[in-house]
């Protein structure tokens, strides 16, 4: 009897181990990006003017690491998604990763003295959502929040929602729009005009 | 004989007039008489800025389903019973936010459809939703944002 418990026991705590430590894990790879990203900015020898291809190199690598652009681009094109060869929908996540870092990546450069603070996670999986909010100079506090799917042992970045705005849902109604009121090759000559 | 003829058709007047005020108060009250409509999904806001139960469910302006119930989860978040039509089918990257009618009217759930392959079923919980926004929380950002 007693001896059962105490396998009992060891076997409970084997089992709750794992799931403790995996709990976590979306908002640790979150965290390891966001300070890999911090440090590429704060690098003094990548400050001058003639080294921002190169930092740009890297902050690119860094981020694609934890963002799965191909969900991404196959949630904002939403059901025209299936639509679209194979071909295409590479053609088409390699455009939305370029708009997108044609309007963020200037922001994320603008850095200064932001604190990120990282509030709270939710895990559903294969899905989770972490929490956080940028402070920045003037002490106003952004919501930011991060949508995330396992890939294996990645967590990857599917959707970011800043100040309740989902980025998805705003491409979504815009691409949806433009693929209704034309069609999907004028979608993608407005995308390449774009990010010329 | 000419006396029942009357009666009986007052009678029929009656019956007729019950019926009638019962399909009133059911079609005004929405009260479901004939069972459930559509199914049933979920939806965890952040924040549901003053959404009441009865509100429509809109996709590209159509009412396809209205809220059920919404109550507090004990992360405090608040959890939205939502009731679709049967003949709207969604998938599970679609994404439901709340929005306002005109600037300062009720507020409804908006859906904007998915592509994914996955259907959601009656109970599933819409994952991917959008709290409303704090127009007010907003304006004091950029005031204050503006201070230095």
């Amino acid at each position: 009897m007693k001896k059962g418990f105490i396998i009992f026991t060891v076997l409970f705590f084997l089992f709750l181990i794992p799931v403790r430590s995996y709990s976590s894990e979306p908002m640790k790879q979150l965290r390891v990006t966001v300070d890999k990203v911090l440090e590429i900015l704060k690098r003094p020898d990548l400050k001058s003017p003639d080294k921002e291809e190169l930092k740009r190199k890297l902050l690119r690598e860094v981020i694609s690491e934890r963002f799965d652009f191909q969900e991404m681009a196959k949630r904002a094109l939403a059901r025209h998604w299936r639509k679209r060869t194979t071909q295409e929908k590479k053609e088409f996540v390699e455009l939305f990763r370029t708009l997108l870092e044609r309007t963020y990546l200037r922001r994320i450069e603008q850095y200064s003295d932001e604190r990120i603070i990282y509030k709270d996670e939710r895990i559903e999986p294969p899905y989770a959502l972490v929490k956080t909010v940028v402070v920045t100079g003037q002490s106003v506090e952004i919501p930011i929040d991060y949508r995330l799917i396992q890939r294996s042992n990645d967590w990857k970045v599917y959707d970011v929602i800043i100040e309740g705005v989902s980025l998805v849902n705003n491409y979504r109604k815009q691409f949806v729009q433009i693929i209704r009121s034309s069609s999907y090759e004028s979608l993608v000559e407005r995308l390449r005009k774009k990010i010329k | 004989m000419r006396k029942i003829d009357i009666e009986l058709l007052v009678g029929i007047f009656v019956i007729a007039g019950i019926f009638a005020l019962g399909y009133i108060s059911v079609n005004l009250g929405e009260l479901e008489v004939w069972g459930k409509k559509g199914y049933t999904l979920y939806a965890e806001f952040e924040g549901i800025g003053g959404l009441k139960p009865g509100a429509s469910v809109e996709i590209a302006g159509v009412t396809v389903g209205k809220v059920k119930s919404i109550r507090l989860t004990r992360d405090y978040t608040a959890l939205v019973e939502l009731e679709i039509n049967n003949n709207v089918p969604l998938q599970d990257d679609a994404i439901a936010s709340i929005k306002t009618k005109g600037l300062i009217g009720e507020k409804y759930v908006e859906i904007t459809p998915g592509g994914s392959e996955h259907l959601l079923a009656d109970g599933d919980k819409l994952r991917e939703t959008e709290s409303a926004v704090d127009l007010e929380g907003l304006l004091s950002k950029f005031v204050f944002g503006k201070v230095e």
